[in-house]
């Protein structure tokens, strides 16, 4: 369990990303923000409560990694890095612009702090795999997070990935499935269901446990009861609302890739200040 | 003279070596000097020469199973942490197959994996076009910063192996099946992107690679018998290309034939055309297979019908001088 000083810790933070979202967005003028706004909650637990990762050696070989499969919820990853320090917060204000620092999709040569390029779905897991193998290999105890979508598990490969890691016993490595239930074109379900996921993944060797992916508590709880069964290779599927924090766009698929307007972009204002007001 | 080389004028003289087995003691050799280095296999440890190296270094042996996509994300997973994975398998299969792997997970992250595909070329004969593998070094040397290798001889394979493991970065490798004629000595000196001249020659260079660099030297050499001095020359990397080299030749020879066990389009031949064309426009052939799925077949015949034997080669050269 978190403390209470903790959990108000880690709901200011999850504002600062959602802050710091609609700053690249100011900046750049449109991105992926639905994706990025649901994983807030468990970018903020792992890097400010779980990962052991340090920002001013961030090659540290002992520290844990983290791969966003789904790159393109990167904007969180952006504003949680720099919040963490890895890099001046004034590089947020570069998104969208020529030679950015801040592709639409991550670059590890960029910035410190970012693990692995990715953009194209279905390469993260077993990236992933492979570090969680290699640090297992030298001895290692450091842990690998990876953040996955649920449309994104159309991809064949990723099933690849998820027999691998479990024929191999790699229980270092923790999943976290942002199950937000839309993709580009509509709701997953409807486009290309891979439901229902938790048997899916049981049954590719892996333990499961489904939670409220905002509830900072049943993620910070999560991480610190991996792995879910020894040897087995742990999945959280975790049930998000796309674009959660900014009224006009919570859940609804066009949010996806917002091109944002001047008007929205009052609005979200306005959402974020009455967060921080409750926060108060 | 047996059925495999009946058309090659020197090359039943010469010791013949199995690539693959080449490749697996080489690999052994560079595993004993670095403990970093680890075999990835999919389904085929042995049939790619790596059964010595899962003998000798069980705990450095990763198998997958068919999952070629996943092997190249999980070599790229273990080269961040140090690892220097080799992995070897079915030309195709790590090329063609998981081609965005490569780009994205080797390649767009640098990372540090040797990728060998194994029975290249026309070379896999019998079993067809899915099989075969002709367009591998066109589509890897697009990626930028990968280098690429077509190592023409035993000794070259072995001396690759030792030095692609001594290069920090993604290299794709691509050998043979059926055993190839020894042409260099054991202490031939190799160096990536550094291609060398076999036989010196001022009326015409030819250019091999690979698994048929041997039929292009033995053409060479059936030329400087009938009175043309061919330059012969070898390019074991496509990418970094010795452009110097080639250069010098273009200049001083004027003509150059490639011959290469790929398709015209994007391989050895193009890569240099690519350069000259811009560089110093020269009077080009280029020998390889055309725009087809290639036939099946014994091996030694298949290279003929795409005039990769060389007695054909020696024709394509004169006809070619006396354009």
């Amino acid at each position: 369990m978190l403390s209470q000083n903790d959990e108000l810790m880690l709901k200011r933070e999850a504002l600062n990303i959602r802050k710091n979202i609609l700053r690249m967005i100011k900046a750049g003028k449109a991105g992926h923000i639905g994706g990025a706004l649901s994983i807030a909650e468990i970018l903020t637990v792992l890097y400010y409560k779980v990962m052991r990762i340090d920002p001013k050696n961030p090659k540290w070989e002992k520290r844990d990694r983290l791969v966003l499969s789904a790159g393109h919820k990167c904007l969180a990853l952006y504003a949680v890095l720099a919040q963490k320090g890895f890099f001046d917060e004034t590089i947020l204000d570069t998104y969208g612009k020529l030679n950015s620092k801040l592709p639409g999709h991550p670059d590890m040569y960029k910035l410190p702090g970012i693990e692995t390029n990715t953009g194209a779905l279905g390469h993260g897991l077993a990236i992933a795999g492979g570090m969680a193998m290699g640090l297992r290999m030298d001895g290692l105890d450091s842990k690998v997070y990876v953040i996955m979508g649920d449309g994104e598990l159309a991809e064949g490969s990723n099933w690849e990935a998820a027999a691998a890691c479990s024929h191999h016993k790699i229980d270092n490595i923790l999943v976290f499935v942002d199950r937000n239930k839309l993709q580009i074109s509509g709701p997953t379900v409807k486009v290309m269901s891979y439901e229902p996921l938790e048997e899916r993944w049981k049954a590719f060797g892996w333990a499961v446990r489904t939670i409220d992916g905002h509830d900072l508590n049943a993620i910070y709880n999560a991480c610190m009861d991996m792995p879910f069964e020894p040897g087995k290779p742990s999945v959280v599927i975790a049930d998000t609302i796309k674009s959660k924090g900014f009224s006009f766009a919570e859940g609804k698929v066009e949010y996806h890739y917002w091109k944002a307007t001047p008007e929205q972009i009052a609005i979200a204002e306005k959402d974020l200040e009455e967060i921080e007001r409750s926060l108060a | 003279m047996s059925e495999k080389t009946k058309n090659n004028i020197v090359a039943d003289k010469l010791e013949e070596r199995d690539p693959r087995k080449t490749f697996g003691e080489a690999l052994v050799e560079v595993g004993e000097k670095n403990e970093k280095i680890v075999a990835i296999s999919t389904d085929s440890s042995s049939g790619s020469g790596m059964g010595p190296f899962r003998e000798k270094f069980p705990d450095r042996h990763i198998e997958f199973g068919i999952m070629e996509q996943g092997a190249i994300g999980f070599a790229a997973g273990l080269a961040t942490t140090g690892k220097i994975p080799f992995y070897a398998a079915i030309a195709p299969f790590v090329t063609v197959r998981p081609f965005e792997m490569f780009r994205n997970d080797l390649g767009y992250m640098r990372q540090n994996v040797k990728v060998i595909g194994r029975c290249a070329g026309l070379t896999y004969s019998q079993l067809g076009a899915t099989h075969q593998s002709l367009e591998d070094l066109a589509i890897i040397r697009t990626i930028p910063g990968v280098v690429v290798i077509n190592p023409g001889d035993p000794i070259e394979i072995k001396k690759a192996v030792h030095a692609i493991a001594e290069h920090y970065g993604p290299v794709y490798m691509r050998i043979g099946s059926p055993k190839m004629p020894v042409l260099n000595k054991e202490d031939y000196k190799f160096e990536i992107g550094k291609g060398v001249e076999m036989l010196p020659g001022k009326d015409v260079t030819i250019i091999g690679t690979g698994t048929v660099l041997s039929k292009a030297y033995f053409a060479a050499i059936e030329l400087k018998k009938q009175g043309i001095d061919a330059r012969m020359i070898n390019i074991h990397t496509i990418k970094p290309l010795d452009k110097e080299l080639i250069l010098k030749a273009a200049e001083e020879t004027k003509r150059i034939v490639t011959v290469e066990e790929h398709y015209l389009a994007g391989g050895l031949g193009s890569a240099i055309a690519e350069f000259l064309s811009v560089t110093r426009p020269t009077k080009m052939k280029m020998i390889g297979v055309d725009d087809q799925y290639a036939s099946t077949g014994p091996y030694e015949e298949l290279l003929g019908l795409y005039g990769l034997q060389t007695n054909q080669i020696v024709e394509t050269v004169k006809s070619f001088i006396e354009e």
